[in-house]
Parts: structure tokens; C-alpha cells; sequence
């Protein structure tokens, strides 16, 4: 399924050189095969449960008195965990099994001592399990995406050191010359993630800073973690999945490099636009503002790079499932990056704070952008695991829609339902309760797009439970979402 | 099961990890693989670059206009709250009127106008300029100090039994507002073991009407003619009343005779 001009016929057997490069890759793909499974495995696990979740959380909302007596499935109890589940379980697990699937690919080299690195992500989902039970019983420190308690956090680091030191050790015995885009993009997530937790736990908990500095470490950490964890996972994948799977180089090497700069500078500082009259210094707030103007910088360089790559091969995203998500969420950076920049300008933020915007920017960025991504390659990196292909094009299709929908909804419903809500918040003739009144039908319009989002992730369950248990086709050719037609074939 | 494969399955053909025999027979997927992306070299659009400037431009106005001058407890990104204030109550006197004390504004008049010929200690220089400090002109009454300030004083005079005759003191009145010679009054009668009563920009202001027709410089002998007394409307404590500089200082234009 990730080509499509490719191969309705047998592929021709055995040009020499041809044939160590793919002896080379099938080693190198099975060498990652079990723990690259076992992270996707446990993240489509966290993704269903923190789905669900999700749905409960948005019902909750308009729905008030839905668990009334139960302390256990409280809001304030589930969102955290919904929010700690997609974060920590679904997004860090997935994007870690990608990542060192791309890495071992780009390095050339097998992954050597497999286990231990799937022994790291075991580590790593007990302590997101834990974690979970632990917000469940009201023991979270309440401060957003850390609501782990501490002991958790010290297992997710020692579990993250395992697997990461391992991506590392991989680029330590590259073979070949050339660093290729994605394994920067890669190499620089797999660092920033370690500095990230370790600042954000040190400050919030160990030498925790006083007063409204908490507020700012917070926002600090998690929008770093969306960009430069997330976001540069996300990033490195569609560097690698558009030029591999249309066969076409990167549009330009200076783009990149000017892109991968820029983002790593820019995308770093603009943690404080979310606290827009705050009592802090206006110059921070402003710095993070400026900073945010500046993406505007990677944002052009990377969408241009990536749209000249796909230039003039736009028809492909009609068959190739790993195409069609990779470009969506490529896109989604680009809207996610602009309605970034718009919400965070002052007279703007001024109206959207503390409303619906604030969590349909994070969706666009998590999912939009991330989550979409994220299945892209994992349409094509799991049939190589499995030796599988896809087992229905009809589930993939269906799956793409429902997420593609479900996400705009979402992000429709909280962009309009959040604005008005902020210009009913500033009128201060209105009582509080009449800015809730306005927001509630956009609410409502949530939980649907959450119930088309919950059937894509059952259905993307579903099909990859097929493909874990090897009941996927037996084929020489992948699963095109649309039949390719002959003719039309070898021009592409 | 939702089997539908819309590509002819081939299974015949089919190769499976599940029943693999040879590495080589069985990776499908890697086989029918592009190689490994590669990266061209195209160089910078010209429109890209300009995105650029554009985005520095903006952000760097940004910071400069939003930023509250980059103090630490600037909490309003347009500056600090008390700036804008000061210009507009300080009127033409100045910006530090509103808070520093008669006492000291009249030591900055000092500093700039006085002090050069009495000296910073006060204490003049001796057969040249006469003392301030302690000299029975500036420590009597207000009215005659206030006098020499605004008309200046020519002739010899004798101060603290001292004769001095040499030099000329220039009138004040064409130069300094009601306001200033009230503070410079106020702080040379104050200060240098000085204790006389302070003097107010209204108590000035009356007696500058008094003096317009008048266009030489006093003598001595007119000083001494005057009672060593207060001015009228004086006696409000030092630094008591606030003043109202805008009202002070619009009569401050001496009608020339």
C-alpha cells in the first residue's frame, strides 16, 4: 500500500545491488519487530481506553450528573486521566515505535538486544498504568499533563532513558554518510523529551518555584512537549513517508535545515501565550507572542518544502492510506501553526482565554496534526512487521473519514462555540451562566464529532488486532484504498 | 469479516512471514519499497525570504510595542502605568514636580541658576558674591529675598557686616516661573542651618504683579526700605499644601510696562 505506481505485477526479481538493500531492510525490520509492536500494540490499547474516556469527559459537560454519585469518574478526575492517557500512553508510545522503526531504517543498522528495549516500554506503560490509578484516586499533583504523581514520574524516566538511549545508541553506529532530515528531526526529540520532563518535574516538584512561576513551568512544559516532542516526532515521519512513498526526493536540503532550525528555536518559546494578562511581566508573555509570529518562518519553509515534494503527485493520495494521513497531517501543522498565531496576538487572546479555543488549538496540534501522522505510518510500517497487508481498503477509508470529520468538527465546535463564549465573558453586563448557555450547543456539537472519532479508533483497533493476529491478506501488493487503474499506474 | 481486497489477492503468489522459507522470497513489502528518500537541492525562493523579513519585522515590532519596557514588574505591555502620568500633571515645570518636595525641586533651580555665583555651600564668595547662608536678607522676612530674586539687586550691599559691591545679580523674573523661585526661596531658606518659613508660587505670583511696573534692579536702599516682613498669604508648612503648577504658572508673563 505505499506505492502506487508500483507493482500490479510481480516486482522484478534480483538486480544485484538492488537485492542486498532489501535483504538489508528485511533484517533491519525484523530486528524491530517485537518491540516496535509492543509500542503500538499498548498505544492503540491507551487510545481506545483514552477515547472513551474522552467521550465521557465530553458528555460530562452537558450532561452533568452522568456518574453524579461516583468520586472515581468525577470531571476533574477523568479529564486528567483522559488527557495523561492520550499524552503518555497513546502519543509517546506510538510516536516512540515509529521513531525508532525510522531510526534503524535511516541508521542502516539492526537494532541490536531487541528485548531490552521492549523491556523499556513495558517500564514505561506500568508506570502510565499506575499513573492512571493514581488520578483515579485523587492522588494528582494538578498541574496540567504532570498530573503523574512522583513516583511515577521517576519510573516513566528511567523507562524513557532505556528506549531513547537505545534511538541513540542506533545513530552512534549509523552506517552510511548521510543524516537524513527525519533522523535530525528524530535525534532532537529524543533529547528534548528527557530535558523537558526532567525541567518540568525539578521545578514543579523537587525545587518547586513559588507563586505564579508554577503557572508559567506548566504551560511551558506542555506546549514544549506538543512541539518539540510531538511535533518534531510528527515532522521527522512526514519528511520520511511523502518522499518514500511517491519515490521523489526532498524539494530542497536548504529548506530543510532553515525549517528544522527555526522550528527547534521558535516553537520552544511560545509556551507563555496562553497566559495573556496574567500577572506576569508583560516582555515574557510578549517574547512568547513574538516567538509565535517567528514560527511563522518554519511553518512557510516546511509546508512549502513538503507541498513542492508532493507537486504534481497529489493523485496518489486517492490510493496510498500512508499518504493520505501523512499529507493530512502535514496540512493539519500548517492550520494548527496559523490559528496558533491568530489566538495568541493580544487583543485576540485577550477574548479567548480561559474558553473552547484553548482545547481545540491542543486537538489540532495532538491529533490534527500528531495522531494523524502517527497512523500514516503506521499503515506503513505495521505490514512490514507482520508480513501482512492491510486486511480491507473499506476499513481504512472508513477510518480516515471518520477521523478527518470528526477532528474538523471538533475543531469547528470549539473555535466558534469558544469565541462566542469569550465575547460573552467580556460583556460584563451578562451573568457568567449566559456565557455558559451560548457555549453548550457547541458542546453537544463535541460529543458527535467525539462519537465519529471513537468508531475510526475502534475500527483502526479492530484492523490492526487482524493484523497482530496474522489474519491480514497474503499478497504481494499493499492495500490500495481505491483499485489502481493499469494504465494510469506506470505514470506514477 | 470485512474481507473486500479490491486488488486481485494473488494469493498464489503470496508471500508471508508466517511461512516464510527464505528472507528474500518473503519481505513483499520491502521488495516493491522506493529506496530510501533523498534530498535535492533547490535553492531559496525569493518569496520565502521575504516571509521572513516579514516575520522578523512584525515580531521584532511586537516585543518593542507590547513588552511594558522590559521591567520585571511591568505587568502592562504598553509601559509602565506611572510615565504617561507624570508628563501630563507636570505641566510645563517638568516632569519630577509631582514627587519630590519644594525643598528639593528648589535645590535643582539652585544647582542650575544660584549656585554658580553662591556657591553650593551657600556661602557665596567673600568681597564678590554674598552669602545665603545665614545672611539676614534670605533668613528675615520673605518679602525682601523675594524682591532681589525677581528684580536683582545692583550697588554695594552689606551682608553679615560684610561690604560687597562688585558684583550685579540679575532679575530673575523673566526667566523663572512663580513656581521655581517659590522652591528655590523655599529651599535656600531652609537649608544650610537656614530655619525661615517657606514660600508659595501664589505668594510670588502676587508679588510679581506688584513689581511689573518696575524695570531696574533694586539697591540696597530699596531693599532696606520695605518692612522685613512675610509676604501675604504665606505661612502654609513646608511642603504642605500641594501645589497646583498649572494654575501657578500661567500668570507667570511679566506685562512689560
Amino acid at each position: 500500500m505505499n506505492t502506487t505506481g508500483i507493482p500490479l505485477k510481480e516486482p522484478a526479481v534480483s538486480v544485484a545491488a538492488g537485492d542486498t538493500e532489501q535483504l538489508e531492510r528485511a533484517y533491519i525490520d525484523a530486528s524491530t519487530r517485537i518491540p516496535v509492536l509492543l509500542f503500538y500494540t499498548s498505544a492503540v490499547a491507551w487510545l481506545i481506553l483514552g477515547t472513551v474516556l474522552a467521550m465521557l469527559v465530553s458528555f460530562g459537560l452537558h450532561w452533568p450528573d452522568l456518574f453524579g454519585g461516583m468520586g472515581l469518574l468525577t470531571w476533574g478526575r477523568l479529564r486528567p486521566v483522559h488527557m495523561n492517557m492520550m499524552v503518555y500512553g497513546w502519543g509517546s508510545m506510538a510516536g516512540m515505535g515509529t521513531a525508532v522503526w525510522l531510526m534503524a531504517r535511516l541508521c542502516r543498522t539492526t537494532l541490536r538486544f531487541p528485548l531490552l528495549l521492549a523491556a523499556g516500554g513495558a517500564f514505561w506503560n506500568l508506570g502510565v498504568l499506575i499513573g492512571v490509578c493514581a488520578i483515579l484516586l485523587g492522588d494528582s499533583t494538578g498541574f496540567q499533563w504532570l498530573e503523574f504523581p512522583r513516583y511515577v514520574a521517576v519510573i516513566l524516566f528511567v523507562a524513557y532513558t532505556l528506549m531513547a538511549s537505545w534511538a541513540v545508541l542506533m545513530f552512534r553506529h549509523r552506517r552510511g554518510d548521510q543524516i537524513y532530515i527525519t533522523q535530525w528531526f528524530l535525534l532532537g526529540a529524543f533529547l528534548w523529551f528527557p530535558w523537558l520532563y526532567a525541567a518540568g518535574q525539578l521545578m514543579l516538584f523537587v525545587v518547586p518555584l513559588q507563586g505564579v512561576l508554577q503557572a508559567a513551568i506548566t504551560w511551558w512544559y506542555a506546549n514544549n512537549l506538543l512541539f518539540l516532542w510531538f511535533g518534531a516526532i510528527a515532522l521527522g515521519t512526514a519528511y520520511y513517508m511523502i518522499p518514500k512513498v511517491i519515490g521523489r526526493p526532498v524539494y530542497s536540503y536548504h529548506l530543510a535545515t532553515i525549517g528544522f532550525w527555526t522550528y527547534a528555536l521558535f516553537s520552544s518559546w511560545t509556551g507563555m501565550t496562553r497566559l495573556v494578562d496574567g500577572p506576569f511581566p508583560a516582555w515574557m508573555i510578549t517574547a512568547s507572542i513574538a516567538a509565535t509570529i517567528l514560527t511563522m518562518i518554519p511553518v512557510a519553509t516546511i509546508g512549502l518544502n513538503h507541498h513542492l515534494t508532493m507537486q504534481g503527485y497529489f493523485p496518489l493520495l486517492r490510493y496510498s492510506p500512508t499518504l493520505r494521513f501523512t499529507v493530512f497531517g502535514a496540512m493539519s501543522y500548517t492550520v494548527f501553526s496559523l490559528i496558533g498565531l491568530l489566538i495568541s496576538l493580544r487583543s485576540v487572546a485577550r477574548y479567548v482565554d480561559f474558553t473552547q479555543v484553548s482545547i481545540a488549538y491542543s486537538h489540532l496540534g495532538l491529533y490534527a496534526f500528531f495522531t494523524m501522522t502517527i497512523f500514516g505510518s503506521m499503515y506503513y510500517i505495521v505490514p512490514r512487521l507482520v508480513g501482512r497487508e492491510w486486511r480491507s481498503a473499506s476499513l481504512i477509508k472508513l477510518h480516515f473519514w471518520a477521523s478527518a470529520y470528526g477532528i474538523g468538527l471538533m475543531t469547528l465546535m470549539l473555535l466558534a462555540g469558544g469565541f462566542l463564549q469569550g465575547a460573552d465573558m467580556q460583556n460584563p453586563a451578562l451573568p457568567f451562566s449566559e456565557s455558559i448557555q451560548t457555549v453548550l450547543p457547541y458542546l453537544r456539537g463535541r460529543s458527535i464529532s467525539g462519537i465519529l472519532l471513537t468508531v475510526a479508533h475502534f475500527i483502526f483497533a479492530y484492523h490492526f488486532g487482524l493484523m497482530l493476529l496474522g489474519l491480514g491478506r497474503t499478497s504481494t501488493v499493499p492495500t490500495f484504498l481505491n483499485p489502481v487503474e493499469a494504465e494510469t499506474s506506470g505514470g506514477h | 469479516m470485512n474481507d473486500e481486497p479490491k486488488m486481485s489477492p494473488r494469493t498464489g503468489q503470496g508471500m508471508d512471514y508466517g511461512e516464510q522459507s527464505d528472507v528474500q522470497q518473503v519481505h513483499a513489502a520491502v521488495r516493491r519499497e522506493k529506496r530510501e528518500p533523498r534530498v535535492g537541492a533547490e535553492p531559496l525562493s525569493i518569496w520565502l525570504i521575504a516571509i521572513y523579513g516579514l516575520a522578523i519585522f512584525f515580531g521584532g515590532a511586537y516585543l518593542g510595542r507590547f513588552s511594558g519596557n522590559f521591567t520585571s514588574g511591568g505587568l502592562d505591555p504598553m509601559g509602565s502605568p506611572p510615565a504617561p502620568k507624570k508628563a501630563v500633571a507636570g505641566g510645563p515645570a517638568g516632569g519630577e514636580q509631582v514627587e519630590l518636595s519644594p525643598h528639593d525641586r528648589g535645590k535643582k533651580v539652585f544647582a542650575a541658576n544660584c549656585q554658580t555665583c553662591h556657591q553650593a555651600n551657600g556661602l557665596g564668595v567673600a568681597g564678590q558674591y554674598p552669602p545665603l547662608a545665614g545672611s539676614e536678607f534670605t533668613t528675615g522676612g520673605s518679602r525682601r529675598p523675594a524682591m532681589i530674586v525677581l528684580k536683582g539687586l545692583q550697588g554695594p550691599v552689606t551682608v553679615k557686616g560684610q561690604q560687597f559691591g562688585t558684583a550685579v545679580m540679575q532679575p530673575w523674573d523673566k526667566t523663572l516661573t512663580d513656581q521655581k523661585i517659590a522652591d528655590v526661596l523655599t529651599y535656600e531658606r531652609s537649608e544650610w542651618g537656614n530655619n525661615a518659613s517657606p514660600v508659595t508660587p501664589e505668594q510670588i505670583a502676587a508679588l510679581r504683579k506688584e513689581l511689573a511696573s518696575r524695570t531696574e534692579s533694586f539697591t540696597e536702599h530699596d531693599i532696606l526700605a520695605v518692612p522685613d516682613e512675610d509676604l501675604p498669604g504665606g505661612s502654609a508648612p513646608a511642603g504642605g499644601a500641594p501645589p497646583k503648577p498649572g494654575e501657578a504658572a500661567k500668570p507667570a508673563a511679566p506685562p512689560k510696562p
